[in-house]
């Protein structure tokens, strides 16, 4: 009896000797033989994610605000905005949130184009954005170093891309209501503060100046709410907004959106 | 010979190890899939949907807010810069990375356990394989009989080889059995993309091909199968050497645990890659992650483990052929 159990396994090893070794020989022809033909052409359509009905999807697009640096909760203003929605509503919210710390405005051009981004926005209800604050402060290197010139140029090039996105949103989705939320003027407590604020509202002016042409797109005002103790609500970093200033942010923001 | 290999395989059976290492592989590949499973709820919650675009697109944009983060090391970012391309790859040629169901399970379960897992389960079965007869003294027994003593030691090897094939092949039979019964056991034929390569910190795909899942499975399998030889080999040099199991069970670990830690530290030791144990984790190369040491290529690790193997093989038959048994 053992015997045979013994030789049975015996028998299953060697097949399994073999098998492997078969693998492994294979793995190096595959990997060393370089082949003509690379990827075939994926024939199969993309199936449309289908729209479901039940529940309101909300898409957050845009920098490290939409990221929520330093929150310390790690929510942001999209987390806390969430919260409100849910108690003003019954509805199913659904986020998706792909915001990336540092994105400029052509970086978020550049991710708007591809496909499933705008499988997303095709779908979305309410779509959030925070854009252009790292065009203009560059971390805080064109303020310090102020130069007219410069600045008008990075205006004129994150306006482009601006409405090059907004493009793209619109032919993707008419109906989807857009929220832009603006700069607000993070160094207003320093000394040349009225150079920065001009420059800000300059900016903010500009950005809402382009929204007008388009239809269902909210300016979302921020620079109001870090008019004053710009401190209390800034984060360490003096740059992003604490918990606070998200809150502020987030609630700002929820009272505006209605469907 | 046949007898003797015959009776190498009745003392690993009669020792119950080999359903010890099924046991464990059993254990463990239940809990990762459960793991697994829960992770899949809990993208489903946060999601609110299945579609694997909404999740890859999610995976990338989190991979590139973890990109700008000031706090990583420069071998971790190359890694997840690559990541990023690749799966931006994958999302550009619509095709799911992460098919759902078991075959998608077992080829990430052989990516993980390689470095690692594998080798310690073929450690159970080589590290005792030469020492245990020695104190249990039936090696006088066994040098005692008219068999030439390299054929001894050779029917022990060989026995250990077949061992390892049949362990190895028992792990991907579990682990599709056990998570086909939570993710279903089709998928086989799920496109996958193998032949990225990294030069530089930048993915080149000018080799990509698309291959089904069953040939990339049995192909990791394959390389899985190759670095089990290699650790059990060198297992059982030193189960020659050494005269107890666990003296040679714990410089075993230590290698394998150092070989884990320096991965992350050595892209800037470049002679680090001439170590075996830098060399362990050969299916990133058919995934395409980066490798420790920039210019290490699969050639390249399967050589030096090669060279490892044949000379920890040498340096076993000569010190057993003459040891001094008492």
């Amino acid at each position: 009896m053992k015997k045979t159990y013994v030789s049975i396994i015996s028998f299953l090893s060697i097949g399994a000797f073999l098998v492997m070794l078969f693998g492994f020989l294979w793995t190096i022809q595959n990997q060393l033989v370089k082949k003509e033909t690379t990827v075939r052409e994926q024939t199969q359509v993309v199936e449309e994610p289908e729209k479901r009905n039940e529940g309101k999807i909300i898409v957050a697009l845009g920098d490290s605000l939409t990221r929520g640096t330093g929150d310390e909760e790690g929510k942001g203003y999209i987390g806390y905005l969430i919260e409100e929605l849910e108690e003003k509503t019954d509805e199913k919210l659904t986020l998706h949130n792909y915001g990336v710390k540092g994105y400029r405005s052509e970086q978020l051009l550049s991710q708007v184009k591809g496909e499933t981004i705008q499988n997303q926005i095709k779908n979305a209800d309410v779509i959030l954005m925070t854009i252009g604050g790292n065009d203009l402060f560059q971390g805080g290197q064109t303020l310090v170093s102020p130069d007219k010139e410069a600045i008008a140029l990075i205006k004129e090039q994150y306006l482009n891309n601006l409405k090059e996105t907004m493009d793209i949103i619109k032919s993707t989705n008419q109906d989807a209501i857009i929220y832009l939320v603006g700069l607000y003027n993070p160094f207003i407590d320093l000394d040349d503060a009225a150079m920065t604020t001009k420059v800000v509202r300059d900016w903010n002016y500009s950005t809402n100046q382009l929204l007008d042409q388009y239809s269902n797109s909210v300016f979302v005002p921020t620079f109001d709410l870090f008019q004053l103790k710009v401190n209390d609500y800034l984060f360490s970093d003096k740059f992003h907004p604490n918990s606070k200033g998200y809150r502020l942010i987030a609630e700002r923001a929820a009272s505006l959106i209605t469907w | 010979m046949n007898k003797l290999i015959f009776n190498e395989m009745l003392k690993i059976i009669r020792k119950r190890k080999l359903i010890v290492v099924v046991a464990i592989m059993v254990v463990l590949i239940s809990l990762f899939t459960y793991a697994q499973f829960r992770e899949v709820q809990r993208q489903i919650e946060k999601l609110g949907d299945v579609d694997w675009r909404t999740t890859l697109q999610q995976q990338i944009v989190d991979t590139q807010n973890r990109l700008t983060s000031s706090g990583i090391s420069d071998e971790w970012k190359a890694q997840l810069q690559i990541r990023v391309q690749q799966q931006q790859y994958y999302l550009d040629n619509n095709i799911n990375p992460a098919e759902p169901g078991a075959p998608t399970f077992v080829r990430s379960f052989a990516q993980e356990s390689i470095t690692l897992f594998v080798p310690l389960l073929i450690m159970i079965i080589a590290a005792d394989i030469v020492s245990s007869e020695r104190s249990a003294g039936t090696v006088k027994l066994l040098l005692t009989r008219p068999v030439k003593r390299w054929k001894i030691l050779l029917s022990k090897y060989i026995a250990l080889l077949l061992s390892i094939s049949i362990i190895v092949v028992l792990m991907g039979v579990l682990a599709y059995l056990i998570s086909g019964v939570v993710f279903g056991f089709g998928g086989w034929n799920a496109p996958v993309l193998t032949g990225f390569t990294s030069i530089g910190g930048e993915l080149n795909t000018s080799n990509v091909q698309l291959i089904d899942q069953w040939q990339y499975i049995l192909m990791e399998f394959g390389l899985v199968w190759f670095v089990a030889i290699v650790v059990g080999t060198l297992s059982f040099m030193l189960s020659v050497l050494l005269k107890s199991t666990s003296a040679s069970m714990g410089v075993m670990l230590a290698a394998l645990i150092a070989g884990l830690i320096l991965s992350n530290l050595v892209s800037s030791w470049q002679s680090a890659k001439y170590l075996f144990m830098i060399n362990l984790d050969l299916t990133g190369y058919i995934a395409g992650s980066s490798p420790p040491v920039p210019g290490m290529t699969l050639l390249f690790s399967i050589g030096v483990l090669s060279i490892w193997a044949v000379g920890a093989l040498l340096i076993s038959f000569s010190v057993f052929v003459r040891q001094d048994v008492y």
